[in-house]
This record gives C-alpha cells, sequence and structure tokens, in this order.
C-alpha cells in the first residue's frame, strides 16, 4: 500500500510539472509594472535582468518543469526524484516569499492563469507538493511502468482524489474559467470596426452572398481592382459590364463576427483621365 | 499621381452612401509647406505641390530653425512651413528644415543616437549636441536600445541634429507596448494626442490602425496600440480636432502609422490628454490645426465616422 501511494505520488508529480509547463507556454504571466522605484525608472539592463517573470525566465523555467514531467514518467532514477523534490522545495519557499514581499502579485506557477496574488493556500499547495515529492523518492517504479501495473487502479483512484483536492485550493481553476469565458465572448463581441478580419473570410462571405450571385455574370474579372477597409466594411471592386458598357461593381462586406451582411452597388467606369 | 482616396471616397459612396462629413472638398490648408525659393526681411516665396505661393513676412513674424531665428535663415534650397495669421493678413510663423526623428533605439554613444524608424521609414542617426544632451536624457532616461526615442530636429547636410526632446520617453520597451482589450469598444470620439513626421509637403496623416489586408496599406506586424482605433486605410478620411486651439480639419491617411501605435505618451499643451498617439501629422497639417512643430504635439481628438461603423 505504501508503495502503491510513493508510486501515485510520481504520476501527481509528473502530472503537475506538466501541466505548469504547458500553463506557462500557453498562457503569458501579465508582467507587473515593477521597472520604476519612486517613480523613477531603473536602468535598461537592471529589471529586464532580474526579473523573474520575464518571457525568456517562464519560457525556461516551463522547459525544466516539463523536462522534469517526462523524465518521472520514464525513469525511477533518485536523482530525478531528488532533483524534483528539490524544485518544490524552492519553489516553496519562494512562494512563501512572495506573499511577504510582493502582496499584490501572482506567483505565476502556472503561468499567466496565476496572476492572483500569493495567499496561504498557494503556500500549503507548494508545501503539499513538496512533501508528495518527498514520499516519490522511495517509489520504486517509473510513472509509465506503474500505470502498466496490475494495481494501478487504486494509484489512479488515488491521484484522481488528489487532483480533485488540488484543483478545490488552486485559485488557477477558477482563472481558467474565467479566462476561458472571456475568450468566448471576445471572439464573439469583438466590436467590427476592430475586429481582425481576414481576407479569405471576406471572400468566403462575399462569394457566398445572394448579392454575388445576383451579380457574379456582370464580372469580367475575377481579380478585383481595389479592396480597402474602412471601420465595419471591407469594401471589393470589380471591373464589370453592364448594358454592354464597362462598368465597376462594388461590394461592402461586413467585417463582424456573426451575420455578416453584404452590400453592392453598380456605378460606370470612371473614365481614364486625359493628359 | 494616383490618388486612390477619391476613388475610394467615390465607390463608397455608392454602396454605403456619402458620409455626412465628406461633403464638399476638404478645408483649405491653413498653412504651406514647400522649399524657399526667394526671401526678403518682407516677403517669402515657396516652391509648394502644385506652384508657388508668395508670403508677406512682418517683424511680428517669428522664425523658427533650431530655436529662434532671423530672417537671414530662410536661404533657397531649406525646406519651409509656414503658417498665416488666421483672420487677418501675414504670416504667424515659419519654420526652417524642422525635422522629426520617432522611432526605436538601435544604438547609442554620448553624441549621437541610431533609430529605426518603422518598417517603410528606414533608419537615421541624430547627432546630439553637448548644449541639449541633458535636456534630451532628462525626458529619454533610457538612450538604450529597444527603447523609444522621439525627438524635435533641424535637418543638416551631416543629417538631423536633435534640439528638444519631442516627448517624454515611455518607460516601456518598444516592443512591451500592453493593447487595449480586444472587446473595448470604440467611442465616437477618441481623445489623445496628435504629433507630427516628416511625411512630405501635402496634407495627410500616419493613422495608426491601418488594416494589413488587402491594398489597404497596414503594416502586418504593426501593434494595436494603446487606443481602440477602427481600422482604416491609405486615402480614408479623418476627422482631427486640436482641442488647444479649435481648429479642425479632414485629412486624408497617407501612411500606416506603426510607429505612432507604439507610443503610450501623452501630451501636455493645454491641460493633460490621455494617453495614446491617435495621428501622425505631416508638418502641413499639424502647422494648419495650430500646432507648433518644435512643441512636438498638441491634445486632438479624432471623431469617428460613424457611416463605417454600422453594419
Amino acid at each position: 500500500m505504501v508503495t502503491a501511494f510513493q508510486n501515485t505520488q510520481v504520476l501527481l508529480l509528473s502530472f503537475v510539472l506538466l501541466a505548469a509547463c504547458l500553463a506557462k507556454l500557453a498562457v503569458r504571466h501579465p508582467a507587473p509594472a515593477h521597472d520604476h522605484v519612486h517613480g523613477v525608472p531603473l536602468p535598461g539592463w537592471l529589471p529586464q535582468a532580474t526579473r523573474l517573470d520575464s518571457r525568456p525566465f517562464a519560457v525556461a523555467v516551463a522547459l525544466v518543469e516539463g523536462g522534469l514531467g517526462i523524465a518521472l514518467l520514464v525513469t525511477s532514477q533518485f536523482s530525478v526524484r531528488l532533483v524534483t523534490a528539490l524544485a518544490f522545495a524552492v519553489a516553496t519557499w519562494t512562494v512563501s516569499e512572495l506573499r511577504v514581499r510582493r502582496p499584490d502579485a501572482g506567483c505565476g506557477c502556472f503561468g499567466g492563469l496565476s496572476a492572483k496574488q500569493v495567499d496561504r493556500r498557494t503556500v500549503a499547495r507548494a508545501l503539499l507538493f513538496t512533501l508528495a515529492a518527498v514520499a516519490a523518492l522511495g517509489a520504486p517504479r517509473a510513472g509509465f511502468a506503474w500505470l502498466h501495473d496490475a494495481h494501478a487502479t487504486v494509484g489512479l483512484a488515488l491521484l484522481a482524489v488528489e487532483v480533485a483536492l488540488f484543483s478545490l485550493i488552486s485559485p488557477e481553476v477558477a482563472t481558467l474559467w474565467e479566462k476561458r469565458a472571456a475568450w468566448r465572448i471576445r471572439r464573439e463581441d469583438e466590436p467590427c470596426d476592430r475586429r481582425h478580419s481576414p481576407l479569405a473570410e471576406t471572400m468566403r462571405t462575399l462569394r457566398a452572398s445572394a448579392a454575388w450571385s445576383a451579380h457574379e455574370d456582370t464580372v469580367v474579372s475575377a481579380v478585383p481592382l481595389d479592396v480597402w477597409r474602412e471601420g465595419c466594411w471591407r469594401f471589393l471592386a470589380y471591373r464589370a459590364v453592364s448594358d454592354g458598357r464597362p462598368a465597376e461593381l462594388i461590394f461592402a462586406v461586413s467585417t463582424a463576427a456573426r451575420g455578416r451582411r453584404v452590400r453592392v452597388a453598380m456605378v460606370p467606369a470612371e473614365e481614364p483621365a486625359l493628359r | 499621381m494616383h490618388h486612390p482616396e477619391a476613388a475610394r471616397r467615390r465607390r463608397r459612396a455608392a454602396v454605403l452612401g456619402a458620409p455626412p462629413d465628406s461633403a464638399g472638398p476638404p478645408a483649405r490648408p491653413g498653412a504651406h509647406a514647400g522649399t524657399v525659393l526667394d526671401a526678403s526681411p518682407h516677403l517669402l516665396v515657396l516652391a509648394v505641390p502644385g506652384g508657388e505661393v508668395r508670403l508677406p513676412l512682418s517683424d511680428t513674424t517669428a522664425i523658427w530653425h533650431g530655436d529662434r531665428a532671423g530672417p537671414d535663415v530662410l536661404r533657397p534650397g531649406r525646406r519651409a512651413v509656414a503658417r498665416p495669421y488666421r483672420g487677418r493678413p501675414g504670416t504667424e510663423r515659419v519654420w526652417i528644415d524642422a525635422a522629426r526623428v520617432t522611432g526605436t533605439i538601435t544604438a547609442a554613444t554620448r553624441r549621437s543616437v541610431d533609430v529605426d524608424l518603422g518598417p517603410h521609414r528606414g533608419t537615421t542617426t541624430v547627432t546630439i549636441p553637448e548644449t541639449v544632451y541633458d535636456r534630451i536624457r532628462v525626458r529619454h532616461p533610457r538612450l538604450e536600445p529597444g527603447y523609444l526615442f522621439d525627438t524635435v530636429c533641424v535637418r543638416t547636410p551631416d543629417g538631423p541634429r536633435a534640439v528638444a526632446p519631442g516627448t517624454s520617453q515611455p518607460g516601456y520597451r518598444a516592443d512591451a507596448l500592453t493593447a487595449p482589450e480586444p472587446d473595448a469598444s470604440v467611442p465616437g470620439e477618441s481623445h489623445g494626442t496628435a504629433t507630427w513626421f516628416d511625411g512630405g509637403d501635402a496634407p495627410g496623416a500616419a493613422y495608426p490602425a491601418v488594416d494589413p489586408e488587402g491594398r489597404a496599406g497596414g503594416c502586418a506586424d504593426a501593434p494595436r496600440g494603446c487606443v481602440p482605433l477602427p481600422l482604416l486605410s491609405i486615402g480614408s478620411g479623418l476627422t482631427v480636432h486640436n482641442a488647444c486651439t479649435g481648429r479642425t480639419a479632414r485629412i486624408p491617411v497617407t501612411e500606416c502609422g506603426c510607429v505612432a501605435a507604439r507610443f503610450c505618451d501623452r501630451c501636455v499643451q493645454c491641460g493633460t490628454s490621455p494617453r495614446g498617439r491617435l495621428v501622425e501629422l505631416t508638418p502641413v497639417a499639424f502647422a494648419a490645426l495650430g500646432g507648433d512643430l518644435e512643441t512636438g504635439c498638441f491634445n486632438a481628438v479624432l471623431r469617428h465616422d460613424r457611416g463605417t461603423r454600422r453594419w
């Protein structure tokens, strides 16, 4: 039973390290404005060199975490377990220091998901992970090997319980849901006059519209004369023929996220200026 | 010369109707920019786009050439921007060989700064004389690669020579700009700062939010800026209001303002403006709106065309 518990901690630590790696790479930690002291900017190299939340530093930590997470899965080397335990011990010290010295800042443990200020739960969580890493020092199996073991069912159930408990004390879960909801809202509600609308999307909307179907036969060149944008509309001007005379077919295609409309107008072609 | 704005205005009006503020041609510019052809203490002759103008000078005309100067700096061949008095004859201000260097520092020494002016403006080296070095450093505490730089200069045969800072240097690195929330809506009027750039002698504007798709003219890697602005194109019309002088003008977008988009600074010409550059104007457009080239900015209001914001 003790062995099963130890092996489960290896899986738990591997899961946490890989999750932290992915979160750091995928969700940037917002950089607080701590390059000023009493309103006076520090020399450029100093804040850059000492920022623990700078992007290169976060990427480096993420890669180390990912490497450790994979190593825990594939090898039962004691050195890997020891480095993991030391890493979690250092993390515990770091978040406890942050809680005292930078009460306004998040720990960045899970990248941008850890933007809320460090509280006692975060320190307790890091401490529990350290204890789990100490318990895993004596685990006889690597993560993948334990998963293929006949007794792994008990371990997986224990792992599920532990993950659920850690999720309860982790503010990142709530942040993840908030961000997910915000991303969905932004995708749909981004104002049409600021929304980046790729030209391919405009062309799809145009070709599927009734306005295009009604005037397609008058277009004499598939290459538009001009394509430009003003706020909520992207305009496309085509050479066309109307009653045997050269004309211009102007389409205005909405740049909104949903329910894009298409308007059309036919105007006589402009006479080329005499030189 | 091809003018896409006229064709685009005609085509847009055909499909959406004419916007309410585009009736009639743009207002006659209240300033002139060109090359000095001839000058005397009482007359300045400039070669401007489309001909020449003769401007009367008097004792009250203020002449600038890096600092207050006399009529002796009005030499043929030099670049000049002149602003007539408003509502009475005579010339109020003349700027000779004014230049502006705005961009990202690529190298810096105590005597000169190399600046990347943006993807379509190239690079330049600004000489900083000893007499203005301290002034520049007070407003630019980080003369280091990667930080933003903005100075008012005077043209010399050896390149631009700095005479005054154009703004207070933003504290962030040029690539660390915080963009507005993607769902931030565009108000009917945007308040911020308007600056100027060396964009030729015709009225025009570099706008920070030019669409990069199609032939709109935007830069693919332009930042989103720190002010929510509608995406427009080269040739779109902007209604710019100088909150300090009360002057308003309709100015066409002539360039992508991807450098202006990196500046989240304020203007304090008349009160403190909200953060963010709304537009960079050519010297003649800036002066026509009442801006003084040596001060670098004015508190601006950008009125957005409601016609393109409904769908």
